[in-house]
């Protein structure tokens, strides 16, 4: 069935809650209210307030209480109402959840999930990408789907993964994009990457909405007859080594493309990859487009300039297509 | 399927299933002026000290100013007896004063091992606060859980830990129980003993704590989840995260705050506002109690009474357990800034000796000789552990590698008390046209 990309999310989480019945949700206004998004639509009426609990503003003991669930055999999904408020969970997501398993020898099968991105002028703290924080920290995986088929199905895997996850639901895309899903039970598997577009000629590694932004600067350049190939990571961490190389030796240049701000960026760890795997297949440089090193403003026209856009890939390709 | 509609006169439960909020139990019958509420927690040790610390600036001899901590009250206050428990009996008086013993005994056995140069890092105790550990964690039932802080390491012998884990994780072995990845109580047991690692974070394990609660409850169990945090650390702002979530979802959180009068070289006086940390309880809605934390009789019962709340699905409880702590925050700290007549009127009150002297003298519950007997058992007990501790080899560097996340099968997750029974409603997936919530 076609359904967008929030409602294939919606529904990665509700069969979970059908087939499983562990798996339960935590998380600010989603019980009556279904969430601020509506994530959690009709849930609190299917599942009962037991399993689908409004929880004080509160995101350390949100993610504490979780992770202590998670201790006695539970499966939580807590979710962030905008995961910029992820940094008041930060200590207990770095220190806590992080680090359990490999100190203590606890899985912590923990979902943490939530609306992240911008487009929406949403303002520096309703627009962020804060996934690097967690990219940069050992223990846990960091998911960032580009279309409802993907997130349905790494919804469906991160809630099975013993291990705790952090889910990226890009809010721009929620409404935005309509796919195709299956009805019967898939998983997408995390840390592998996909192609979203076959091309011979330029790389585009990217993820989330970008994944639509360089597609559409595809059909652009497909006229003047370059053909991109695009990597749709899907999993941020852990990276699919293979995939990348895989592009780099298909196209021999590549373009990084990333929302969140360029230094310390995933663009910079990407092309350290890229140098260890597949150095000798480079004929240039791998470039790197991102959002401007500040906090997202608010302003539509400053937004525009701060995000990455259409024409700023169409305009790196063909500078990187040139070299 | 035809539902009644519920009015709100006749529901009994909250939008999330929970009873209607009534505000703090501690609300008493309204004062001659209306416009007053007043609040009370019961207090049920049998003295009060009033020390008071202040910084002052004391000349040196040779004319300089330095600022340093002085104390002011009764220093001479008698001892108080020990407050006869409601609950214990001979063999469990005796039982805790032997744990109690381990808990003195393996922490001497630390502090030698690290002058034998033995013990990576620093070592941390719990001296004079032996019967808090101790008594509190007695008080628990065998599927309920603990986390305990660092000088908490009596409560792990009391769940069925050898001291020789402790030690092992101290000098940093093979065979401690996180492989030499972690040190001192920095472990944990999710299958037998049900123990929650602490981190070196402060507060941040009352929000685990209530969620093992939590994930339990949904089990159908109503479990008793102890943890402790000192008058230091209940500042941060985790703490009162977990304590409201604990309080607002009735959660059996059993959470003792160790007003031990120092957060490293930090008095009460500059941590805290309030008279009693126990006064805290009625900010979170939930019952607050005082307790004198040198006497494991007190301590016990109010461990007790509050685990049994927590079966009884009634939430959280905060006890407050009033010592001090009689070293420094670790090895290295001498605690020079503790003016020497606190250490004193302290050392008068030590959990140990007093209950000691409670089962000899007062209720001859153990002869001269069977407690010298005792003792020396605890004592070799500690060295046997000792030996198994220091015969551990240390980890190979390449132990360092491996176990990030849980793959391949390592573990398999179930839930421990049992599959929780869900509920269907009649509502259907709903494709819906969401509501965004920004423009």
């Amino acid at each position: 069935m076609q359904l967008t990309y929030l409602e294939a999310i919606r529904q990665g989480i509700w069969e979970e809650m059908d087939r499983d019945p562990t798996v339960f949700c935590l998380g600010e206004d989603i019980g009556i209210y279904g969430g601020a998004f509506k994530v959690t639509d009709g849930f609190i009426d299917r599942f009962g307030p037991e399993r689908v609990i409004d929880t004080p503003i509160a995101e350390s003991a949100i993610v504490g209480a979780a992770f202590g669930a998670s201790l006695t055999g539970m499966r939580p999904v807590a979710e962030f109402q905008f995961m910029d408020f992820i940094g008041c969970a930060f200590n207990q997501i770095s220190n806590m959840v992080a680090k359990t398993h490999y100190l203590w020898g606890a899985p912590a099968p923990l979902v943490l999930r939530g609306p992240s991105g911008g487009y929406v002028h949403g303002g520096p703290f309703h627009s962020q990408n804060p996934e690097m924080w967690f990219v940069h920290n050992p223990g846990l995986k960091v998911i960032c789907p580009a279309t409802p088929y993907d997130a349905k199905g790494l919804i469906k895997a991160a809630i099975r993964d013993n291990n705790p996850c952090i889910f990226f639901e890009h809010k721009y895309l929620y409404r935005r994009i309509k796919g195709e899903v299956p009805t019967e039970d898939y998983v997408v598997p995390i840390g592998k990457a996909r192609l979203a577009r076959e091309g011979r000629d330029l790389s585009i590694i990217t993820y989330a909405a970008m994944v639509h932004t360089a597609l559409e600067a595809a059909e652009i350049l497909n006229k003047d007859g370059i053909d991109l190939d695009i990597l749709d990571l899907r999993t941020v961490s852990p990276l699919d080594r293979e995939a990348i190389a895989q592009t780099v030796k298909k196209t021999n240049k590549v373009i990084i493309l990333h929302e969140h701000s360029r230094t310390g960026g995933l663009a910079g760890e990407i092309a350290a990859i890229i140098n260890e795997e597949a150095f000798d297949d480079l004929d240039g440089p791998i470039v790197r487009i991102a959002g401007l090193d500040s906090a997202i403003p608010f302003s539509p026209p400053q937004e525009e300039h701060y995000l990455p856009q259409v024409s700023d890939v169409v305009r790196e390709v063909r500078r990187l297509k040139a070299y | 399927m035809a539902t009644s509609k519920k009015t709100k006169s006749d529901a009994t439960h909250g939008s999330n299933g929970r009873r209607w909020r009534n505000g703090s139990a501690q609300t008493s019958k309204p004062a001659a002026n209306s416009d007053l509420r007043s609040y009370s927690i019961p207090d049920y040790r049998l003295e009060h000290p009033d020390l008071t610390v202040r910084q002052a600036i004391e000349k040196g001899k040779d004319g300089a100013e330095h600022v340093r901590y002085e104390v002011e009250g009764n220093l001479n206050a008698p001892v108080p007896p020990i407050r006869d428990s409601k609950y214990l009996d001979k063999k469990q008086c005796i039982e805790i004063y032997r744990y109690m013993l381990l808990n003195r005994k393996m922490e001497i056995g630390l502090e030698n091992l690290y002058k034998q140069g033995k013990v990576v890092g620093g070592v941390y105790f719990g001296l004079g606060q032996e019967a808090c550990s101790c008594a509190s964690a007695y008080a628990l039932d065998k599927d309920d859980w603990f986390a305990p802080m660092i000088r908490n390491q009596g409560a792990l012998l009391v769940r069925g830990f050898g001291a020789s884990e402790t030690m092992m994780q101290y000098m940093a072995k093979a065979d401690s129980p996180t492989k030499g990845r972690d040190g001192s109580s920095h472990f944990g047991d999710i299958e037998k003993r049900n123990m929650v690692s602490p981190i070196s974070m402060l507060g941040d394990l009352i929000p685990v704590l209530s969620g093992v609660a939590l994930g339990a409850r949904l089990q159908g169990r109503n479990i008793a989840a102890l943890t402790w945090i000192g008058d230091g650390g209940q500042s941060t702002g985790v703490t009162y995260e977990g304590i409201n979530f604990a309080a607002v979802q009735n959660l059996g959180l059993v959470l003792f705050v160790e007003s031990n009068l120092w957060a490293y070289s930090t008095p009460s006086e500059m941590q805290y506002r309030v008279k009693d940390l126990a006064e805290r309880a009625i900010g979170y809605g939930i019952p607050g109690v005082i307790v004198d934390g040198t006497d494991a009789c007190q301590v016990y019962d109010a461990a007790r009474d509050a685990v049994e709340r927590a079966h009884r699905g009634e939430g959280p409880t905060l006890i407050e357990a009033k010592m001090m702590r009689m070293k420094g925050h670790a090895i290295h700290d001498a605690a020079a800034y503790v003016p020497k007549p606190m250490f004193e009127f302290w050392k008068k009150r030590d959990p140990i000796a007093r209950f000691e002297n409670y089962l000899v003298k007062e209720k001859k519950w153990l002869t001269p000789t069977e407690n010298a007997e005792l003792i020396s058992d605890v004592e070799r007990v500690i060295e046997e552990e000792r030996e198994i501790a220091v015969n551990s080899p240390m980890p190979t560097p390449e132990s360092a590698e491996g176990g990030v996340f849980c793959e391949d099968g390592c573990h398999e997750i179930k839930p421990k008390y049992s599959i929780p029974k869900v509920k269907k409603g009649t509502g259907g997936f709903k494709q819906t046209e969401a509501a965004v919530h920004l423009k």
